[in-house]
């Protein structure tokens, strides 16, 4: 039995397809990549996944347990947490606060969950920053609190929704190792992201998703030579210099 | 529990000196008028202390909390009227049908968000107001329609909630809205004051770390609309003649909320500190200008309201503890976790 197995998934809004028949299989322990160029779906996979959109066909499978038409608070209570892509912190409470409201899915104690919850911003380097009020965060502390406030609802299964994007190089390699680090902890994650030189170097499996439907899935090197892939991202005429 | 380890000595000595003095008003003031019009105040402070658990920490707008109010008047007054049961039992009786009544009217509406959710909220109270000015008698219990109800006098005792002098009167409010602030504490600093803030802040980001926003916002309901009642059947032992729109009205209800904003919502003492500011302006206008002009209090509450939102949008609860804390030299907060926390022992009026 397979981790997550999403199966044949699609999300219909009106007219448009956006999740067209996408079928996922992910393993324990494993951190998988999924791209696609603006607008190919991955997000919408993802709501899907977590729940914030029911498909309108398809089911997504985790341990066994059927995900689809589940409620965001049932799922992260299964065990799947996702991050947002537009950080929302409670921008009125400190860091160690938002990293507690993730810590209070495992316990009903403060003093439990402001324990977790520290060695969490410790492992994340937001220790220092406990007690700062969210909002006045850089845009690299608000995605760490993402990730942290995440990370506290101990999660199996990990949604990464382009945590990376918005950072400065420096600032993307500071975050490739703590990615890296949770899932040695036993983490599986799924991210999407649209940087590729951080995709490729975390991933052990990249799905490629372009109009809504997979067009290719494998490990990293093989994905980026996939002439699919490179007719959606750069267009037909770089296929041929291609060999 | 750490309500009292992390005070300094001089918070704790000024707590309670405050409360000493609390307890001793009654017997250093002699005036009938003013221990009740301090009483009005505390009782100001209870309520919107009450309405503080949806208004102040599901990030929602209740404008229609006088509808609790009188529910818990209503109720413990025809109980005692036709059973002859203590208005002790009838307060529970009341906050539990209030409570209910209040879950009922918060799921469909407490999924609204911003103005709806308060038009909804008024709508209710004026309804209600409506139906019961309307009324004269459910079943074996007098309602009178428009011309309210008369409490008839019983001998002065605790277990009849009757009292010659006015200063039990103070005492029990005085306790009543001491227990309330406690609870706020003890439920800001819980699971459910955490779920509270995150899913009033950024529901969708609370239901995404498990949070059923709902749940959390309906039990804070019920346990608002619980406490509420309870203060009109105070109300109602304390006047002993109430009528739909003295407790009913809309004007209650803005006057809770008016008193939230001003003095600061979701903040332990804001509440207390609003009414200490607003009610006795309201019971000033009331006294000298009732007849000309009525609701002036109204009006001049809204004016300051704006005022304060312009300048303090989070209410005049922040710069009161910033120049307290300077007053006993407290550079910064003592943790930076729950700041409004850390002053509950220190500044009850």
């Amino acid at each position: 039995m397979p981790f997550l197995e999403v199966n044949n998934v699609t999300k219909r809004f009106g007219g448009l397809t956006a999740v067209n028949e996408v079928a996922m299989r992910v393993e324990q322990r494993e951190i998988i990549g999924v791209i696609g160029p603006n607008g190919a779906g991955k997000t919408t996979l993802f709501n899907c996944i977590a729940g914030a959109f029911s498909p309108t066909s398809g089911s997504i499978r985790f341990q066994g347990r059927e995900l689809a038409g589940k409620k965001p608070y049932q799922i992260c209570q299964a065990g799947v947490t996702r991050t947002f892509q537009v950080v929302k912190p409670f921008a009125s409470k400190s860091v160690l606060y938002n990293t507690m409201v993730g810590a209070f899915a495992k316990t009903n104690h403060l003093h439990e969950a402001e324990q977790r919850a520290l060695e969490i911003l410790k492992k994340l380097d937001l220790y220092d920053k406990k007690d700062v009020i969210s909002r006045s965060l850089t845009l690299p502390e608000r995605k760490r609190l993402e990730l942290a406030r995440a990370l506290a609802t101990e999660p199996t299964l990990l949604l990464l929704d382009e945590v990376m994007a918005g950072l400065r190089p420096s600032e993307v390699t500071e975050m490739l190792p703590t990615i890296r680090r949770i899932n040695e902890a036993g983490v599986t994650i799924i991210i999407v992201e649209h940087i590729m030189q951080a995709i490729m170097s975390l991933s052990d499996r990249i799905y490629v998703i372009n109009f809504g439907k997979k067009i290719a899935e494998g490990n990293p090197q093989d994905v980026v030579a996939d002439p699919e892939v490179i007719k959606a991202y750069l267009g037909d005429e770089y296929v041929a210099t291609q060999h | 529990m750490n309500l009292l380890q992390k005070q300094n000595p001089l918070h704790l000595l000024l707590t309670a000196a405050i409360l000493v003095l609390l307890f001793l008003l009654p017997v250093i003031i002699q005036s009938s008028t003013m221990i009740l019009i301090l009483t009005l105040i505390i009782w100001a402070a209870y309520l919107t202390s009450c309405w503080n658990f949806v208004g102040g920490f599901a990030g929602v707008l209740p404008l229609g909390h006088s509808a609790f109010v009188g529910i818990g008047a209503y109720t413990s007054t025809v109980l005692f009227q036709t059973y002859g049961l203590s208005p002790w039992g009838g307060m529970v009786a009341g906050g539990l049908l209030a409570a209910l009544v209040g879950v009922i009217i918060g799921i469909p509406t407490l999924k609204m968000r911003g103005a709806y959710f308060a038009l909804a909220t008024i709508a209710v109270g004026e309804g209600l107001r409506v139906l019961v000015e309307n009324v004269k008698q459910v079943g074996p219990f007098k309602i009178n329609g428009p011309s309210g109800l008369l409490i008839e006098l019983s001998e002065s005792s605790f277990t009849n909630f009757q009292f010659v002098s006015k200063g039990p009167y103070y005492y029990i409010i005085l306790v009543m809205l001491l227990l309330v602030l406690l609870l706020t504490y003890l439920m800001m600093n819980s699971k459910i004051g955490y779920y509270l803030a995150a899913g009033g802040e950024e529901p969708e980001a609370a239901e995404a770390l498990g949070i059923k926003v709902s749940r959390y916002k309906l039990i804070a309901m019920a346990i608002s609309c619980f406490l509420t009642a309870l203060g009109g059947t105070f109300y109602a032992q304390m006047m002993l003649y109430f009528y739909p729109k003295s407790i009913f009205g809309l004007d209650l209800s803005y006057e809770i909320a008016f008193i939230a904003l001003i003095g600061g919502r979701g903040s332990i003492l804001g509440p207390v500190l609003g009414a200490m500011l607003l009610k006795p302006v309201s019971e000033i206008t009331r006294i000298y200008l009732g007849d000309i002009l009525p609701g002036m209090h109204l009006i001049i509450f809204g004016l300051v309201l704006i005022v304060v939102m312009r300048y303090q949008p989070k209410g005049l609860i922040v710069p009161a503890r910033r120049l307290f804390n300077r007053l006993v030299g407290k550079s910064s907060e003592p943790s930076g976790k729950n700041p409004e926390a850390t002053i509950v022992t220190t500044e009850v009026e």
